[in-house]
């Protein structure tokens, strides 16, 4: 058996291959016979009466097979709810828009052709005729309910109260009281592949789908229920997907077009998103305008904190109407504070649907809550390291009950912090921004967050299979989106086993053979599909000593399971050669509560006040997943995650015009990260086990968009020496410049 | 209209319309789908490709543009004895990839200045430079940046 901590190594992946060699097989990549390609005809208007769909020209256009608007389809299905069934009750979310657009770029009919150039052409024929609405982009003013989206129903869709009401004496006693105002921007995935459905009719009134998704199982269910088939007509086969971030979870209203247009032209229909259309009318994240009230007595003692956090979730409800909740949840951070009281709204707004992106929520909390602790240091005059560490919850009080309903499972935020500062060098930074603040130079700021976050929720499937020529087959119910899992989850059952991770290969993301799965996000993968693996790979090696003793004429307490092989009354059997004569295999469900990972990021930048630049001098990130199976692969997803959060720290925003028509269409304006734009970055971790598993992993891979962003913009605070609070992200240097003033 | 075009070693002669993009000719014409398709604008680099020797952004070029000349894609990156170019086994070696989208353009993008002048590895800034060409979502390029050096530091590319 493994040592705890030790399920693994560094190894590099076996996926890298066929990626590097141009063999990988995207959904773009699929050569299917007869196969048609998609696109869809978009309104212009981010909200408005749907008048008239001509789609007469479309139909003339060479090579175009089929166009349908909503009007030409006897019963349009409906887009399903991702988490919160309560949203849907009367915001029904047809696949074509129906009557009305509520953003920009929703799919207002589809268009198949031959090829792809030719669906295009046939799209761009088409003739909308749309009376415009007024566009309702920011959550809170949505949720007066001047412009309503839905007629007769409020547009807060969701609202949520977490934690005891504070009482009114904690704000007259405390004896500093802050209060600030956040603007998470809405954000854009931008997964290098965007999205990507293939759908064919098979015989006996089935589709196979290959889907860019993380969830094949649900989006069986969601594609059956959605065209009345029976589940087991439905077939979602997950080929290799190039990134999806939160963004292909859900089953988005194009996926069930392009399945209707495929039954109806009884052939396979494929539609590749362009980066245009993942700019303009993809999925969005984040998006939440916050208020929040913080207390304190004089020596630092944090006493109550206060959130208003209201989410635009987009026209459409259905698939992130739970993220200002999670927000809420974590609304106590790392600390110990005795009263919190959240109130969360999700409220639509005519913006493209919103649904988790990397972080899913707790960026948005660790954000308002780490730049409201910065506040709070200034107005006290103590160091902010100081009133974090005086605050933070105590190692010895978990697991955790938060005023807010999660149980923290276990966590040192100290060590991590402290961890943070050694290996950034704290008071030597301290000490030169002292120097220049004395004597003159380019202002240098130090900016800390301590976050928490949740991984995990829901159980996973894992099943394991020892064959007779040695090798094992291992299933599980989780999906690669660019993880690794075959290697990954190949180093758990081969640690446990003892056996040559090599031999063991791994089945997922293929409805018709894994039985069940929930799939990979809210970084679930290893800390409940690890789990399971594991767990199927313990009740193996049951089964095999219980055979061997059967064998052997001896009580199975006397068989000992060593490197691969059953030890009994004398006797030596590979499990190869028990399973020669019958199949040795194990199933095996994990269903771990959620985890919260934790961690500690310190940022050093350098601001140019007359040009309102930004230089992140050094950027120190200290996470904490418990349990790390393979710090080379951790690492890359924490490295990339934090390449994602300077993303949103300084460049990316999804930006609409007053009539809510995205100004961003193409990479040119929505500006990502490139090599150019990443600092000097340390990465390091401090190890507390998962208390909940046998494994003792906890989510990795979402930490960096939580750190970042609050390290950053507190460091730029510091450096301007103003309040975080004056700042908006992204950071561009208009911002700085003037918040600089 | 007719072209015809060498692909990694091997003639095709092509029937396309004028608006065909290299990427598309190279993916569903030659059957070549190791060419990714990133933006369809330019920017990203997903789609780099070698033309005569040169990376180039094959979403930005016709295909009737490429008439007669040679084009080297990622399918024709290793030795034809199957030995990998240097720079495939460094990704891997470093981890330079994770969903591996993006690293057919950054490995040809890479080739072809390591080709030109192998000494680029030498000067941080101008290394800097060439890959700030390529947009990756899933690796903050660093374990790109190793692997490109320590490619330059193995044995010669195979061909």
């Amino acid at each position: 058996m493994a040592e705890p901590g030790t399920p693994g190594g560094s190894v590099t992946r076996v996926e890298d291959g066929p990626l590097v060699s141009g063999h990988g097989c995207f959904v773009a990549d699929l050569r299917v016979p007869g196969c048609t390609e998609a696109a869809f005809v978009r309104s212009d208007t981010a909200h408005g009466r749907l008048r008239a769909v001509d789609l007469g020209v479309s139909r003339q256009v060479p090579g175009v097979l089929g166009a349908w608007s909503a009007g030409d389809l006897e019963e349009i299905p409906l887009v399903p709810v991702l988490m919160d069934p309560d949203v849907d009750g009367g915001r029904p979310w047809p696949a074509l828009a129906v009557d009305r657009v509520r953003y920009s770029g929703e799919p207002v009919a589809v268009v198949v052709a031959e090829d792809r150039y030719l669906a295009e052409d046939g799209r761009d024929a088409a003739r909308v005729t749309l009376d415009p609405l007024p566009a309702v982009l920011d959550p809170q003013v949505a949720a007066r309910d001047e412009v309503l989206l839905y007629p007769g129903r409020s547009n807060v869709a969701v609202e949520t109260t977490l934690g005891d009401p504070i009482d009114a004496g904690v704000w007259e006693r405390a004896a500093v009281v802050v209060e600030a105002r956040y603007r998470y921007p809405l954000l854009c995935h931008t997964s290098m592949e965007a999205r990507a459905i293939l759908v064919r009719p098979d015989t006996g009134g089935g589709i196979t789908v290959w889907c860019s998704h993380q969830a094949p199982h649900r989006l069986r269910g969601d594609l059956a229920d959605a065209l009345g088939l029976e589940a087991d007509k439905v077939r979602v086969v997950v080929p290799d997907v190039g990134g999806a971030f939160g963004g292909k979870s859900e089953t988005w209203p194009e996926y069930l077009a392009v399945a209707l247009a495929a039954l109806r032209l009884d052939r396979p229909v494929r539609w590749v998103e362009d980066r245009k259309e993942a700019l303009t009318a993809g999925p969005r994240g984040r998006g939440q305008s916050q208020w929040v009230r913080l207390a304190s007595d004089a020596g630092g003692h944090l006493l109550a904190l206060e959130m208003q956090t209201d989410a635009a979730v987009g026209g459409y409800p259905h698939t992130g109407s739970f993220l200002p909740e999670v927000t809420g949840r974590m609304a106590a951070g790392t600390y110990a504070i005795p009263q919190v009281c959240v109130r969360a709204r999700a409220v639509v707004t005519t913006t493209p649907p919103l649904c988790p992106y990397r972080g899913a929520g707790r960026p948005e909390a660790a954000y308002a809550v780490e730049c409201t602790v910065d506040l709070m240091a200034r107005r006290l005059g103590m160091d902010p390291a100081q009133l974090r560490r005086l605050n933070f919850v105590r190692p010895e009080a978990f697991p955790f009950d938060t005023p807010t309903g999660f149980r923290y499972d276990s966590g040192d935020y100290a060590a991590a912090l402290d961890l943070a500062l050694r290996t950034v060098g704290y008071a030597d930074w301290r000490s030169e921004q002292a120097r220049r603040r004395a004597h003159g130079g380019t202002p240098l700021g130090l900016g800390i967050c301590t976050y928490v976050e949740r991984s995990g929720a829901g159980g996973e499937y894992g099943a394991l299979e020892a064959h007779a020529d040695g090798s094992f087959t291992a299933t599980s119910g989780c999906c690669s989106t660019g993880q690794g899992h075959a290697t990954t989850f190949a180093q758990v059952v081969a640690s446990e086993l003892g056996v040559d991770r090599r031999r063991v290969r791994l089945i997922e993301a293929d409805t018709a053979v894994v039985p069940d799965g929930v799939g990979s996000f809210a970084s679930r993968s290893m800390q409940s599909g690890g789990e399971a693996l594991l767990r199927a790979a313990r009740d193996l090696v049951s089964e095999a000593r219980e055979r061997a003793a059967a064998r052997t004429g001896v009580r199975v307490d006397t068989a000992s399971f060593e490197r691969g092989a059953v030890r009994a009354n004398g006797s030596t059997f590979t499990l190869a050669e028990l399973a020669a004569d019958r199949p040795l295999r194990s199933e095996a469900r994990a269903e771990p509560p959620q985890a919260f990972p934790f961690g500690a990021y310190v940022a050093v930048v350098e601001v140019d006040p007359e040009l309102g630049t930004v230089h992140v001098v050094r950027l120190v990130a200290v996470d904490d997943y418990g349990t790390v199976v393979n710090p080379l692969v951790v690492r890359g997803q924490t490295y990339g995650s934090i390449a994602q959060g300077l993303g949103q720290a300084l460049y990316e925003a999804d930006v609409h015009d007053e009539e809510g028509v995205p100004r961003a269409v193409s990479l040119l304006d929505y500006l990502l990260p490139t090599l150019s734009e990443m600092p000097e970055v340390a990465m390091d971790e401090t190890c507390t086990p998962n208390p909940n598993t046998l494994l003792g992993a906890k989510g990795a891979g979402e930490a960096g968009c939580i750190g970042t962003p609050p390290a950053v913009v507190n460091a730029v605070a510091d450096a301007l020496r103003i309040d975080p609070t004056v700042l908006a992200i992204p950071l561009t240097p208009r911002v700085c410049w003037e918040a600089g003033r | 209209m007719r072209i015809s075009l060498t692909v990694n070693g091997e003639k095709f002669r092509l029937e396309v319309e004028p608006r065909r993009t290299l990427a598309d000719a190279l993916r569903e014409d030659c059957g070549l789908t190791g060419t990714h398709l990133g933006c369809e604008h330019g920017v990203c680099g997903a789609c780099t490709v070698q033309v005569d020797d040169s990376a180039v952004r094959s979403c930005l070029m016709f295909a009737v543009q490429c008439d007669g000349h040679t084009v080297r894609t990622v399918e024709g990156l290793a030795a034809p004895d199957g030995t990998p170019h240097p720079l495939q086994s460094a990704f891997t070696a470093e981890h330079a990839l994770q969903c591996g989208f993006c690293t057919p353009g950054f490995l040809m993008l890479a080739a072809a200045a390591l080709d030109e002048d192998p000494a680029i590895t030498d000067d941080p800034d101008r290394l800097r430079e060439l890959l700030t060409s390529n947009l990756c979502r899933c690796t903050g390029y660093e374990s790109i940046r190793r692997a490109v050096r320590r490619a330059a530091d193995m044995p010669g590319p195979p061909d």
